[in-house]
């Protein structure tokens, strides 16, 4: 399947996490939420109204102690292809108003926020929980507001949000290209926020179509599996673990299933 | 009139049609919704010239690199700064929300002078002329009194200029009362003085080690420098192993290869057992135990006698057979090394425990070797010229401290500010008339907080230097509010944990936000309005020009570069600063007679505090609360677990097993109680905890700042836990408390 | 004091019984009122939805009345397109309790948006893929639909028909109400399908997704068809219930049987699809996504979605009712005909919140758990506010207008005769009232 892109110029941008590495320390969440300009209430501790484009979920294998193992994952918008990698993701195929988009050229799906007019029913269909409804107006005590990005507008209250994949520096980076007369950017040109930040370098990220980007070796790996792939989201996020418990629970398994899959999987 | 079906049907859709023609119905929808896209209430971030502007991050003593992102004036973000030594690009969950310092509400917008009560937050703004001379006569009234003992300086600042500069005023001053808070890395030092007689810091070569036993160190919580922690337990799992003993899987134990729980508080006599397998079965570096150490007969036979895996089985809950296979495991390794970093909160810690852990680093022969433990020198780029000390000042500073660090009883402590409540509170020293306290936060970050407050109250004047309304200087008569690290010049050495020399400067990036001055500056100048010999040692114009002056020809290369790292120095591995030029198994310095064992690594059960209650309560971090260095952001608060904090409510973790026990649920309310005080919690379940430990996140529970930096959110856990006297330095020593669990 | 307004040859309660009754349902309204208000106000976070919970109370009270709304186009389709004739003596009701639904969907809708404002963005950026496209457009084009078949029987009040424009005005809708009457039907057939396709096309959520037929998920014609089906069980209730609280038959038993029998019929063949589909489901479509059929059912912590709600949806709310309905001994039973209506309501109103809610409840990634939802105050108020409004409407359409044509003739005032009423609808004389016998009918 990969083959027959390398030959394209089409990119589909994505990552890879290894889980082996990711600490779960949350410095990704709190660059991501810097760089976009997320809001935050004096309490945030109901995490289903809490903004966070970039969830770390805490795994556990449900065993007891002693044989406890936990696990993080970080979880940003999948940017899901949908079967054929013809955009039918789950959200962008039934947003009434089009204000959620599948780029082409890009394989990111977009969020139109003055197009947007928060029905949310983009939310109910991602089963990965990275949408977010602004339930509350944006307010910002008094004088933080100053540290506010320009790259990324301030979303109005009753509109839903989510991860962009840092779009907005990939327009940086192609714009900058084209001021130097190049067509194309280089992989290190255009890196997201949370990639930058992660101190054990837990995420890559890259053109999973372009073989000269980490992520197209990454993603290959015996060890790497996708979140709900039986659901054909189709998604650009792979994960990577050497534990069998953390790669099992990336999907939903028949009992007799899991035994099977546990093997093919390795 | 008489209406026809055709002339009804036209009728319809002519005014349907003509009202729609009308732009008013397409003008005022399309006028609403741009309205609703430019809601007056939601803020436009104006766009400017963006710049990238480098410095170092003091948000903790990590030591990044880091990269401001700005768009005109304003700082829009903070990054890692990229090929940094300590943090190559990576950045932590503090260091990244650090512009909600810079722009917060909770700042200290200029200098206040005490209305009200203590405490009541009545405060009125003063000039900082004014406060300048209220200060200075402050304590040139004490000073006239012939007690310049009696004035005391809480620094966060340990090494650098800032600390140099407050000893130095102290000192002409005539107080010998400079006190740091603690942490691991004084009893790590005192470990290090006794076995080897170095005066530097610790510095851990985990980069180049492929075998890390850790004895509960949190190298993924925060540990030493927190992002370099991150990186160095990656590389040495890529060619190695991490093993770690912990009573709780926190997020180091569940990350690194092994985790192995451990009765908490029995590190030291697990570290002996595994020496015992060590030279039991001759696994030893003989040529180094031999030629590079004394005292190893003594050590070993305690180790061999008392330590056995099957006795220590016993001690700590690790199965004998676990104890003889990481034993070996650690031996045959080619670069192995043991840290212990546990403490409570981050609580010094056991010296007995340290030198336990150094001396199996010893049985490896990787002191001061590649992958192993080394001392690092102090940093010795302030030269300044001694001053001249009036009579006075000698006076004074015969006096001995206040928090009796130095003293015959703890002769290896240079402070002990974790004593310094007790002094005052049961009257064991004089008392203190002024307190300065300059980056720190004692009563937030002191354990048995109630005592610490009922001293304070004793001390008729506090100055705070606090850049923010932190529960110190709301609890203070004068704030005289520093500049930010953002905002202000500042020299910082090597970073905690650091294996080589480094110096870096962290330089302003953004203008003042406020009416607010260099602590630097504010010590230059209250010198000079003291006048005397105080103002002679205080020749600077400004904190600046000191600075400038103190680094010499490196002022340069460290404003364009931030940081110089000494990447050839490497310790001498054979030869050692002891009386002996040895790696001391028994520390002469301390063992004054020989059946005494007070200079071998051994256990000793006394690291608990309190009577009451048969749980033992742990206190834990994690990364996304601060608990040291100012409260956590809005961001970080954002980002913790609804384990760790709900609603109001402190969340504790306690067994399932212990629960059943207790009859307490997942969500339930429990009150916790302890030989300190109480308070009410919440309860999860955590399959990750040795049944009968209770492990409390540290962190939360602030009343200072403001509502979205986590007033009112969870307790202080140092409301409930106490501190225990290491009985040779004198550190809080205390791991754990014991603690009472009821359902409330 | 109003009797002007009253329709010829009918008794009414007294005015201040009247506007006592119009208060107490005001008040509700009021409340309901307030509480919009303060949504659109302060926005959405009035309500105790969250990120997991996008969808709740609102959009089950959308597709549960518009579900029950669907007697107006399916008697509609009856009356006008099969051309059962019988079903005049009910369809005005039937359109009133279809225009109240859709209004009250409406509204909601309107409320329940973040950007109310922007709300004509369905339409004006309409994306053509989406099923919530196809309902906006359908569901605004119906409600058209409905008040064109509303207005005229409006015109028929005594005072207005006074007016020669209003009654010229009015006669001539009737006499294309036929045509609009097939649109709505078209309408509606799409509109209640597409509210079934809103979950069914989840793909990323299983409980929802059904496999499709051509373009459409299953449960696209499932909607359509338990709408066609329970819809008419709910202008059948809502009859009985206003001949219970006036104290008067208003029409006439044949009428209501042969609709009961209708509507029973289809909800047989409907619960006969719906099992095939939930078979289908538990035995392919779940399992290929790793899930089986029970976890859906399970009461989980966090959830009380047992098995007992399938019961409830498909037993009690499906096969009970359809078997009552079937039986000509249940249609004439008074008794079993009020649970067998009563029960079929439960059950597509079970239906929609099972289609809606219980999708979002379910964790589809193994590490999130049952998520939870409890509507706030203000949730319920305004959920509580179309059953005001309808009572109103009901009420004053009641008492103002000539509503059911029977009632006269089933309700003669004292001393007058029902042949006596000079004033006919035109219809009626074209159409003489009972032409088929009890007996014929099931033929
Ligand atoms: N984000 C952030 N990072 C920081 C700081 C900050 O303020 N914020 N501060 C820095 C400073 S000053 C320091 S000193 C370091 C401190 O960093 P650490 O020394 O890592 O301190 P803790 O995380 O409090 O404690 C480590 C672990 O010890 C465990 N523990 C508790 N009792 C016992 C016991 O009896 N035995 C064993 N084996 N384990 C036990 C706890 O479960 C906890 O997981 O962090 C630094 N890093
Ligand atoms: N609860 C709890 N207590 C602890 C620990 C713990 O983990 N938990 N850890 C212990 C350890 S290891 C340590 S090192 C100590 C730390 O103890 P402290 O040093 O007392 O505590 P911090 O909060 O780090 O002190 C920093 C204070 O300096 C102020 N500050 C921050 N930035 C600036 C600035 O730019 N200018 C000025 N003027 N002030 C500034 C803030 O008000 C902040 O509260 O705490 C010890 N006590
Ligand atoms: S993860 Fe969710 S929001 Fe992101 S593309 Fe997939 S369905 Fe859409
Ligand atoms: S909430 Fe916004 S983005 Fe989501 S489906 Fe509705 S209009 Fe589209
Ligand atoms: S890619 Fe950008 S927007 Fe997405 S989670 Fe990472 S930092 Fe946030
Ligand atoms: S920053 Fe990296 S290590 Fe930390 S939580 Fe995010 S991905 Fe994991
Ligand atoms: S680890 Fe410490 S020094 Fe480094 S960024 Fe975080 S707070 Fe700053
Ligand atoms: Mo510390």
């Amino acid at each position: 399947m990969e083959k027959g892109h390398n030959n394209t110029t089409t990119k589909r941008y994505g990552m890879v996490i290894d889980l082996d590495k990711c600490t779960g320390c949350g410095s990704c969440m709190v660059a991501c939420m810097q760089e976009n300009n997320v809001p935050f209430k004096k309490d945030e501790t109901d995490k289903i109204k809490s903004i966070t484009w970039l969830r770390v979920y805490k795994l556990n294998n449900g065993k007891p102690y002693p044989d406890t193992e936990i696990c993080y994952l970080p979880r940003p918008c999948q940017h899901c292809s949908g079967v054929g990698d013809h955009g039918h993701s789950p959200c962008v195929s039934v947003c009434p108003a089009t204000a959620t988009d599948y780029g082409m050229d890009t394989g990111i799906v977009s969020q139109i926020y003055t197009r947007c007019f928060g029905c949310r029913y983009c939310m109910a269909a991602c089963p990965y929980h990275v949408r977010y409804f602004n339930w509350w107006d944006p307010v910002w005590p008094k004088g933080m507001e100053k540290s506010l990005s320009p790259n990324v507008s301030v979303r109005m209250r009753g509109v839903v949000e989510k991860c962009s994949f840092c779009f907005h520096r990939y327009q940086l980076a192609m714009d900058r290209a084209f001021f130097e007369g190049r067509k194309e950017i280089e992989e290190h040109e255009y890196q997201t926020a949370c990639t930058q930040a992660c101190p054990s370098k837990s995420i890559t990220f890259g053109d999973l179509n372009n073989p000269k980007h980490a992520v197209y070796e990454l993603k290959q790996s015996p060890n790497a599996f996708r979140l709900l792939e039986r659901l054909h989201t189709n998604t650009k996020v792979y994960y990577v673990s050497s534990k069998e418990w953390v790669r099992m629970a990336g999907d939903n398994y028949l009992k007799d299933e899991h035994k099977e899959m546990a093997r093919a999987k390795g | 009139m008489k209406l026809s079906r055709r002339c009804f049907l036209s009728f319809a859709v002519g005014a349907a049609a003509g009202i729609n023609l009308t732009p008013l119905p397409w003008k005022l929808t399309d006028d609403l919704s741009i309205w609703t896209q430019m809601w007056p209430w939601t803020p436009v971030p104006p766009d400017g010239e963006y710049t990238f502007e480098n410095t170092v991050c003091t948000l903790c003593p990590g030591g990044c690199g880091i990269s401001v992102r700005k768009v005109d004036q304003r700082a829009v973000k903070i990054e890692g700064m990229k090929e940094h030594p300590v943090n190559n690009g990576g950045i932590c969950v503090l260091g990244a929300s650090g512009l909600q310092y810079l722009y917060g509400p909770f700042r200290v917008e200029s200098p206040m002078k005490r209305v009200g009560n203590r405490g009541e937050g009545k405060w009125k703004k003063i000039s900082w002329e004014r406060a300048i001379a209220e200060v200075s006569e402050k304590l040139g009234e004490i000073r006239a009194s012939g007690s310049p003992e009696k004035i005391a300086v809480i620094s966060g600042n340990r090494e650098g200029t800032i600390a140099g500069l407050w000893k130095r005023f102290l000192n002409v001053y005539g107080s010998p009362n400079f006190m740091t808070p603690a942490s691991i890395e004084d009893s790590y030092e005192a470990a290090l003085y006794l076995m080897q007689g170095a005066k530097g810091s610790v510095g851990i070569d985990l980069e180049n080690a492929n075998f890390v036993l850790s004895f509960g160190a949190g190298l993924l919580e925060g540990w030493g420098s927190p992002v370099r922690m991150f990186q160095a337990s990656v590389k040495v799992r890529e060619k190695g192993k991490v093993i770690q003993f912990e009573p709780r899987l926190s997020n180091t134990a569940a990350k690194v290869d092994k985790w192995v729980p451990i009765i908490p508080g029995t590190e030291a006599a697990l570290a002996m057992a595994i020496a015992h397998v060590i030279i039991r079965e001759k696994r030893y570096v003989k040529n180094f135990v031999d030629t590079a150490t004394s005292g190893f007969k003594a050590y070993q036979d305690i180790v061999i006698k008392d330590y056995s895996p099957e006795q220590v089985a016993e001690i700590t809950g690790v199965p004998e057979s676990l104890i003889v296979e990481i034993a070996r495991e650690f031996a045959e390794a080619s670069k192995p090394v043991a840290i212990c970093g546990r403490g409570e909160g981050r609580i010094p810690g056991n010296v007995h425990e340290i030198m336990a852990v150094l001396a199996l680093n010893a049985l490896v022969g990787n002191i001061n070797s590649e992958g192993g433990i080394w001392s690092v020198p102090k940093p010795g780029y302030i030269n300044w010229p001694d001053p001249d000390l009036d009579e006075n000042a000698l006076a004074g500073l015969q006096k001995g401290r206040v928090d009796s660090a130095g003293s015959e009883q703890y002769p290896f402590a240079k402070s002990l500010l974790d004593l310094f409540p007790k002094m005052i509170n049961e009257e064991k020293s004089y008392g203190i008339e002024a307190l300065l306290v300059s980056n720190a936060n004692p009563l937030f970050t002191m354990p048995d907080n109630e005592s610490v407050r009922k001293a304070f109250s004793k001390i008729p004047c506090i100055i705070s230097f606090s850049s923010f309304m932190d529960e110190t200087a709301q609890f203070a008569d004068l704030i005289l509010p520093n500049h930010i690290y953002l905002e202000r010049y500042e020299d910082v050495s090597t970073p905690c944990m650091f294996q080589k020399p480094m110096l870096s400067l962290a330089k302003p990036v953004v203008k003042p936000e406020h009416d607010t001055m260099h602590t630097g500056d504010v010590i230059i100048k209250l010198a000079a309005a003291i006048g005397g010999s105080i103002a002679d040692a205080f020749a600077w114009d400004s904190y600046e020009a000191c600075l400038k002056e103190t680094l010499g020809n490196q002022w340069d290369v460290l404003k364009k570069q931030v940081v110089k790292v000494d990447y050839g120095f490497a310790p001498n591995p054979w030869a050692y600063e002891s009386k002996t030029g040895k790696m001391e198994f028994v520390a002469t310095a301390i063992n004054k007679s020989p059946d005494s064992i007070i200079g071998i690594p051994h256990y000793e059960d006394n690291g608990i505090e309190g009577e009451a209650g048969n749980y033992i309560l742990i206190p834990y971090d994690t990364m996304s609360l601060s608990t040291g260095y100012a409260a956590s952001t809005p961001y970080m608060l954002k980002i913790v677990s609804d384990k760790v904090l709900y609603h109001e409510d402190t969340v504790i973790q306690v067994n399932p097993e212990t629960a059943l026990e207790l009859g307490l649920n997942e969500g339930s309310y429990a009150v916790l109680a302890t030989a300190v005080g109480e308070a009410r919690v919440k309860v999860t379940l955590y399959d990750g905890i040795m049944p009968n430990v209770i492990a409390m996140p540290s962190g939360l529970g602030h009343t200072g700042y403001d509502d979205y930096m986590g007033n009112g959110k969870g307790v202080n856990i140092n409301q409930v836990l106490g501190t225990v006297e290491d009985p040779v330095t004198g550190l809080n020593a205390a791991w754990g408390i014991r603690a009472k669990l009821t359902k409330a | 004091m109003d009797s002007e307004l009253i329709p010829e040859g009918v008794q009414r309660c007294s005015l201040g019984k009247f506007i006592l009754w119009i208060s107490a349902c005001g008040l509700v309204l009021a409340i309901g009122v307030y509480a919009m208000i303060l949504c659109w106000l302060k926005g959405l976070n009035q309500t105790n939805m969250n990120d997991a919970y996008g969808f709740a109370l609102w959009i089950w009270a959308d597709l549960a009345i518009i579900a029950l709304g669907g007697g107006a186009f399916f008697t509609g389709f009856l009356r006008y397109i099969i051309g059962i004739k019988e079903l005049k003596n009910i369809i005005n009701y039937a359109v009133l309790i279809g225009f109240i639904c859709y209004s009250s969907a409406l509204l909601i809708l309107a409320i329940d948006i973040g950007q109310p404002l922007r709300g004509w963005f369905i339409f004006w950026h309409a994306n053509v893929h989406s099923m919530l496209t196809e309902v906006a457009f359908c569901l605004s084009c119906y409600f058209a639909v409905l008040t064109i078949e509303y207005i005229p029987l409006v015109l028929e009040n005594r005072k207005i028909d006074k007016i020669p424009f209003f009654h010229n005005l009015g006669h001539n809708m009737h006499e294309v109400m036929a045509v609009f009457a097939a649109t709505g039907a078209f309408l509606s057939f799409f509109h209640q399908g597409s509210l079934g396709g809103v979950a069914g096309v989840l793909f990323g959520r299983p409980f929802g997704f059904r496999e499709g037929v051509l373009i459409w998920p299953w449960t696209f014609f499932l909607f359509t068809w338990s709408a066609a089906a329970c819809g008419p069980c709910f202008t059948i209730l809502i009859t009985k219930i206003t001949e219970v609280a006036t104290g008067k038959k208003l029409v006439k038993d044949n009428v209501i049987e042969l609709l009961a029998k209708i509507a029973g019929w289809m909800l047989l063949t409907y619960i006969i699809a719906k099992l095939i589909d939930t078979w289908y489901w538990a035995a392919h479509t779940a399992p290929a996504m790793g899930f089986t059929f029970s976890q859906f059912y399970t009461s989980d912590p966090g959830s009380w979605y047992g098995y007992w709600i399938l019961f409830l949806e498909v037993v009690l709310g499906g096969i009970v009712p359809a078997l009552i309905l079937v039986t000509r001994f249940g249609r004439t039973n008074k008794l079993a005909l009020w649970i067998a209506i009563t029960l079929a309501c439960v059950g597509v109103c079970t239906n929609r919140w099972v289609m809606v809610l219980q999708v979002l409840a379910i964790p589809v990634m193994t590490f999130d758990g049952w998520f939870t939802y409890f509507p706030s105050w203000q949730e319920i108020a305004t959920t509580i506010l179309p059953v005001a409004y309808g009572a109103i409407l009901i009420s004053l359409s009641y008492r103002y207008l000539p509503v059911f044509p029977q009632e006269r003739e089933l309700n003669p005032l004292p001393g007058q005769e029902a042949e006596t009423v000079e004033e006919q609808i035109e219809e009626e004389q074209e159409e003489p009232v009972g032409k088929l016998s009890p007996a014929a009918e099931t033929a």
